[in-house]
């Protein structure tokens, strides 16, 4: 048995909103108990009187989420300034929940806090899938990725989307069980006899003159082709300040494959610009951009991927991560991301997911996990 | 009941109140960041759009300056084809002379010495003839038989033809050296007029190629022209192309001529060689100056025979090569080169071939 209940508000008084979600999975759960879940929340919520509520509802569960840009699920589709809950009870899947405190002074040692807690509470010694919705802005994502991968293992599946605060960049908030934390990682571990399989596309190309990096430090950029970072942006902005909409391709010299890393603020007196994940110094790189129509386009690339290499007859649910800079692309147009991927579910598939400030996932079966940014990745999951 | 009812729609009002103005405040901070985000696009893409615009400039002088490359490889390559073909013309043309010289001058030298001998020799026989009024009667009908009496008349004008001949040969001899050049110093002063009866020389065999077709009429009006510092050798290559051209353009022509006129206009020599052929149409003439063209079959035109002409004029000699045609008058080709070379000019325009070469 694997049962997902979801929940889902558009309340945006705390009280209400979660006293809706909580009766929407109640009568969904149809008396089951969950064991676990994950909660997407908008930035302005009371998080903490949120949290207090499903412990409430449901003592002792393994809970993880973090706050999102927008949030979307089978219940209400996309909305902004939401709440959202997605719940799991199962009798041939174990999760558990662990939290890492700390990734600021030492990503390598939360990440091992997150995963040995996780794994202390579980009965089974295998486990198959990792969850998780860091911290995004104390923390460099590839850092947390790597530490989870350390204690995982290099190829372990770990999914998922870094915690992000609607576009401003200041505050983001991490949760587990009833506490609302920040500069954490919290991770749920997947164990048994869970089925799954996910997809990631992209949708932005490289566009103008390529350069190098040629001084950079974790996640700020000092130097492109040895003059100031921000002068590069600035030729092509206008001076208007770097945004995740318009990330730097990281080019593959050899292949000519990229990856982007979206830029969130600038400063104006060093010139130097702060990314959501690290940038590697002697990186070829180019400005990228997206159509509206690429974005849609890749959101079904994405769930075609991994719907079919689903190894089961069908999936019970879906967890969507896509970056917060489709929906600042596609504004009024978002929702119909969320449609192209519900419409190549059946019905019966509870479907829950947010916007990020960066997405984890593995590009194909059996690689390493990855840190994206303006990726839409599905996590289709069930037990048969 | 009632009271209850007002109540729930209260509450639903309240929350749809909540729901719209967070919409509303999102919306606000929403329409900001999309306006943002196309004030980027905009500028993104007229960036690119400079962007490309440069790199098509670009491309296109590159593009430019590889078609000149290319023009300049080709015009290289055919004055190396053209001088090799010269120069073995010329180390042919001066060994021949060279072999021929030493065997015509015995055969130059010793007819005077055969002829003082065949005069002693029929003296000797008339004097043989008085003394013997009465000879054995054998000798009679051998007399007869070899005509002694012709023999005696036509051995003299043979003699003289043989002379004439032999001098003929010593002539194109020295023709023959005179157009390789090849025993004198590349730049020297010449008598262009003697390049041009050279080139004449060698070319007389052409001047009458078809048995039904008329010869051609060589006009030359040489005016007195200084002796001209040059390369020598290298201008006759031209005259030769340039008459070889007009000889070609006259066949199948009535009353085929090929004029060549002299004369000195200032620090210039003019030589103008024309022909009255059928004329050359103007696109053809736009390109006759172009390496590799030509408008002969296969196999019987490189196309580098103006084009080589033109650079040793022009380039070599910083002179002119101009071609007028019209198919009523036929074709000119006008060379103006100075009296004096230019040694400073023409050491950058050697200098320049050089550093082309080293890149």
């Amino acid at each position: 048995m694997f049962r997902v209940a979801v929940g889902h508000s558009n309340d945006p008084d705390s009280d209400s909103a979660i006293e809706e979600v909580l009766e929407q999975c109640l009568i969904s759960l149809a008396g089951e108990v969950p064991a676990a879940g994950i909660l997407f929340a908008a930035i302005d919520f009371e998080h903490s009187l949120i949290l207090q509520e499903i412990n409430r509802a449901f003592p002792g569960i393994e809970l993880i989420g973090c706050t999102s840009d927008a949030e979307m699920s089978s219940v209400l589709e996309f909305e902004e300034d939401s709440l959202a809950l997605m719940l799991f009870c199962s009798d041939e899947v174990e999760i558990r929940a662990g939290i890492g405190r700390g990734l600021s002074q030492d990503a390598v040692t939360a990440t091992k806090q997150a995963v040995e807690q996780a794994q202390a509470k579980s009965s089974l010694k295998s486990h198959q899938l990792c969850l998780t919705t860091p911290e995004s802005l104390t923390a460099d994502g590839v850092s947390i990725i790597n530490g989870l991968k350390l204690e995982l293992g290099e190829k372990f599946p770990i999914l998922g989307g870094l915690a992000c605060d609607s576009w401003k960049f200041h505050q983001s908030y991490q949760f587990f069980q009833t506490e609302v934390l920040s500069d954490s990682v919290p991770i749920l571990l997947f164990s048994g006899k869970l089925l799954f399989s996910y997809g990631v596309a992209n949708g932005w190309v490289p566009i103008g003159r390529k350069a190098v990096v040629t001084s950079s430090e974790q996640n700020i950029l000092y130097e492109i082709d040895n003059q100031p970072a921000l002068n590069f942006y600035d030729d092509y902005f206008a001076g208007l300040t770097p945004s995740p909409e318009y990330p730097l391709a990281i080019l593959d010299p050899q292949t000519n494959e990229f990856y982007t890393r979206a830029p969130y603020n600038c400063d104006r007196e060093s010139k130097s610009i702060y990314y959501l994940a690290q940038i590697p110094e002697q990186a070829v790189v180019q400005i990228a951009q997206a159509s509206r129509e690429d974005i849609l386009a890749a959101a079904k690339t994405s769930i075609t991927k991994a719907l079919n290499s689903y190894p089961g007859t069908q999936p019970q649910a879906a967890l969507f991560f896509s970056c917060l800079a489709r929906h600042q692309l596609l504004g009024t147009r978002t929702k119909e991301e969320y449609d192209l991927a519900q419409d190549s579910l059946s019905e019966a598939v509870q479907s829950c997911g947010f916007y990020t400030n960066g997405e984890i996932s593995p590009l194909q079966n059996n690689t390493p996990s990855r840190l994206h940014h303006d990726t839409f990745v599905t996590l289709l999951l069930g037990v048969g | 009941m009632e009271a209850q009812k007002y109540e729930q729609k209260i509450k639903e009002l309240e929350k749809t109140n909540r729901i719209l103005q967070k919409k509303l405040e999102r919306s606000q901070q929403n329409q900001i960041l999309l306006e943002e985000s196309n004030d980027k696009k905009e500028s993104l893409l007229k960036k690119v759009i400079t962007e490309l615009g440069e790199s098509k400039l670009v491309l296109e002088q590159r593009s430019q300056a590889l078609q000149d490359l290319l023009q300049n490889l080709q015009a290289m390559q055919a004055q190396l084809i053209e001088s090799e073909k010269m120069s073995a013309l010329g180390v042919m043309v001066a060994g021949v002379a060279h072999e021929i010289n030493n065997p015509i001058g015995f055969i130059y030298g010793n007819l005077n010495h055969v002829s003082e001998y065949a005069e002693d020799l029929f003296k000797l026989l008339e004097c043989y003839q008085k003394s013997c009024s009465n000879p054995i009667s054998e000798l009679e009908p051998e007399i007869e038989k070899i005509e002694l009496d012709f023999i005696k008349e036509d051995f003299p004008k043979l003699l003289n033809s043989m002379k004439i001949g032999a001098e003929r040969i010593k002539q194109i001899i020295l023709s023959l050296r005179n157009f390789s050049r090849l025993d004198e110093a590349e730049i020297k002063d010449v008598d262009i007029h003697d390049g041009l009866d050279s080139t004449l020389m060698i070319l007389q065999n052409q001047f009458k190629t078809q048995s039904n077709s008329p010869e051609i009429q060589i006009i030359k009006e040489y005016n007195k022209l200084p002796r001209i510092e040059c390369y020598a050798g290298q201008l006759n290559q031209v005259f030769m192309n340039i008459i070889a051209n007009a000889i070609d353009a006259l066949e199948k022509v009535p009353n085929p001529q090929i004029k060549i006129s002299t004369e000195s206009q200032g620090n210039f020599a003019i030589i103008i060689i024309s022909d009255n052929g059928m004329g050359i149409n103007p696109e053809v003439q736009k390109k006759i100056f172009n390496p590799f063209f030509t408008t002969k079959p296969v196999g019987k035109g490189t196309g580098l025979g103006l084009s080589t002409s033109y650079q040793i004029i022009v380039d070599k000699h910083q002179g002119k090569l101009e071609c007028h045609s019209n198919p009523e008058f036929g074709t000119e080709f006008l060379i103006s080169i100075p009296l004096k070379y230019r040694r400073e000019l023409g050491k950058a325009s050697e200098r320049e071939e050089g550093e082309e070469g080293e890149e």
